[in-house]
């Protein structure tokens, strides 16, 4: 009795604690959030208070003014394709890794996962993608984005398709079937998990990074939501209440794919990178 | 075993083979040559200049600075995401009312692009910011910064944001790590009369080697990559002072001097190499003989 009376003050003061500690975490969000709704001079103190009046308006003008319905399809776009690519090229090519047990497919592995050391190599990168004539083009930044996230997601199927047993595969080719087969229509649909934690982080790192569309979009009118948000940043340096709101739409989208997908993440994390 | 190598053709690992190859691997390797040589923008020939590149980046107090501020960003970072990392995921597994709402809290920054915390941040850190006047309110008035432009503090700063931005992916994957941990062995070492701190050290601890294991690796070779951080928060300013290797990249790509931006860039990769391999090697062993 009195060790469990023991137990649970402790986990009030504990959670007393987190509570506090949270507020660190939510009040520079919040600070953002009420700051879009405010107007450019009320904004400037960035101090947490809710606006005087609440001005949606923002939105509308930085949604004109930052050109950012071109940006939002050019992420859309960018993002899904580079995501697609990339599930189905590392989960087919994990597959094989993870069955072949040969030292030609675990050269290859290591391979793979050298990608996850190794920093790009931004300026060559440049030079291969202009000799192959489309610097500058969207397709080539959806390759180099599908090329940049190989290793994290070789690294995360291998280790999920390792527990699947290896006798479902066995029984199939029994029957006849062939790799494809097994590959399509056993395996794929025992990681369904997966390629959804693999398309999530995917999505996120894409839609949220700034520094290939800085070195490989060269037409502004490419460039992803986050760069056109630096760009925006850069020109309405005066006006804090339009950038808050540019921030807020650019956080809109992962955010959504985060509420619906959120159990993925972490199923996904602790099937591909804690056990594997 | 023989039918299995038949079997599993190797055709399905081609397209992301030559996709990696050609985007990634092969722009590393002609990195590697390419850091020997003069190679620039404005010129038609590329010559062979043998160590040059590297003499002058260790001769060059910026780019010695940006490579010391790489490193403390790095050391920074690991240990402020890990240790955090894991003890918001120790408590955050334990028996509490607001325990999913308060997970949701403290991941949701790291879904978030670096840039907009970046930019939160900016007014924020200012001589006359948000931080500076809540410690003054709360009577700390000694600890006041100038945050984004005292050269010495610069990068800690910096580092500091980006602890609080990813640390909840960090508690994400340790608690991954704790749920398949079995309640069996805190039972067990209940009745053998640990307290709280020796189960810690002997049951968690040990079992959470997988998950320190890759968030080690992780914040280790993203805090070496850094860029975009610095790139919104200061540009490498105040005067150079928080220049790390990702910003001398995009400085040398800008001026044209690209066989000096990859020289860079292939030391960058050394020093990753060299500190990720053996510690991959290390950890792995630990974790095979618990």
């Amino acid at each position: 009795m009195s060790y469990s009376r023991k137990m649970a003050w402790r986990n009030y003061l504990v959670e007393g604690f987190l509570i506090l500690s949270s507020l660190l975490i939510i009040l520079p969000l919040l600070i953002m959030v009420f700051g879009s709704f405010m107007t450019s001079s009320e904004v400037l103190k960035f101090s947490l208070r809710l606006p005087d009046k609440w001005i949606f308006s923002n939105y509308a003008e930085v949604f004109r003014e930052g050109g950012l319905g071109r940006a939002f399809l050019n992420g859309l776009l960018i993002t899904s394709i580079s995501s697609i690519l990339n599930i189905v090229t590392s989960s087919a090519a994990s597959f094989i890794l993870v069955r072949r047990e040969t030292k030609w497919s675990g050269f290859l592995y290591m391979f793979f996962f050298m990608g996850l050391i190794a920093p790009m190599s931004t300026i060559t990168t440049i030079r291969v993608v202009q000799w192959m004539g489309f610097y500058g083009s969207i397709s080539s930044v959806i390759l180099i984005y599908a090329s940049l996230n190989t290793a994290f997601s070789v690294f995360l199927y291998s280790g999920f398709i390792r527990s699947i047993p290896k006798a479902l595969d066995e029984v199939a080719f029994l029957e006849g079937a062939n790799t494809f087969d097994v590959f399509l229509k056993i395996v794929t649909p025992l990681i369904v998990p997966v390629n959804a934690t693999v398309a999530i982080m995917v999505f996120m790192s894409v839609w949220n990074d700034i520094t290939i569309p800085l070195y490989f979009l060269t037409d502004s009118s490419d460039w992803t939501m986050p760069l056109s948000v630096y760009n925006f940043y850069g020109k309405y340096s005066r006006d804090w209440n339009l950038i808050f709101a540019d921030l807020v739409l650019t956080s809109l989208p992962v955010l959504i794919l985060y509420l619906f997908c959120q159990k993925y993440i972490v199923s996904g994390l602790t099937a591909g990178a804690v056990k594997g | 075993m023989k039918i299995s190598k038949k079997l599993y053709s190797y055709y399905l690992i081609w397209p992301a083979l030559l996709i990696y190859s050609i985007f990634f691997v092969i722009p590393a390797i002609t990195g590697l040559y390419y850091s020997f040589t003069d190679w620039r923008l404005d010129r038609e020939s590329i010559i062979f200049i043998g160590w040059d590149n590297f003499e002058r980046i260790f001769s060059d107090k910026t780019l010695l600075l940006a490579l010391k501020n790489t490193f403390i960003f790095a050391v920074v970072t690991v240990i402020g995401k890990n240790l955090l990392g894991i003890a918001l995921a120790v408590a955050l597994n334990m028996k509490l009312k607001s325990k999913n709402i308060l997970r949701a809290i403290f991941y949701s920054p790291s879904i978030l692009s670096v840039l907009v915390i970046s930019i939160v941040f900016t007014p924020m850190l200012r001589s006359d910011g948000t931080i500076n006047r809540v410690l003054d309110a709360i009577g700390l008035h000694s600890l006041n910064q100038a945050w984004l432009t005292d050269p010495s503090i610069v990068i800690w700063t910096i580092a500091a944001v980006s602890i609080w931005q990813h640390v909840g992916f960090q508690m994400a994957i340790y608690l991954a790590g704790l749920q398949s941990i079995s309640k069996d062995y805190y039972e067990a070492a209940t009745i053998d009369g640990a307290g709280s701190w020796r189960s810690f050290r002997s049951i968690t601890l040990p079992l959470l080697l997988p998950a320190i294991n890759i968030n080690l690796m992780l914040t280790l070779i993203g805090g070496l990559k850094v860029f975009s951080e610095v790139f919104v928060l200061t540009g490498g300013g105040p005067g150079n002072a928080s220049q790390v290797v990702g910003t001398i990249i995009l400085r040398s790509f800008g001026e044209g001097s690209w066989g000096l931006g990859t020289a860079v860039n292939t030391l960058l990769f050394a020093v990753v190499t060299i500190i990720a391999i053996p510690l991959l090697i290390f950890m792995r062993r630990k974790e095979v003989s618990e």
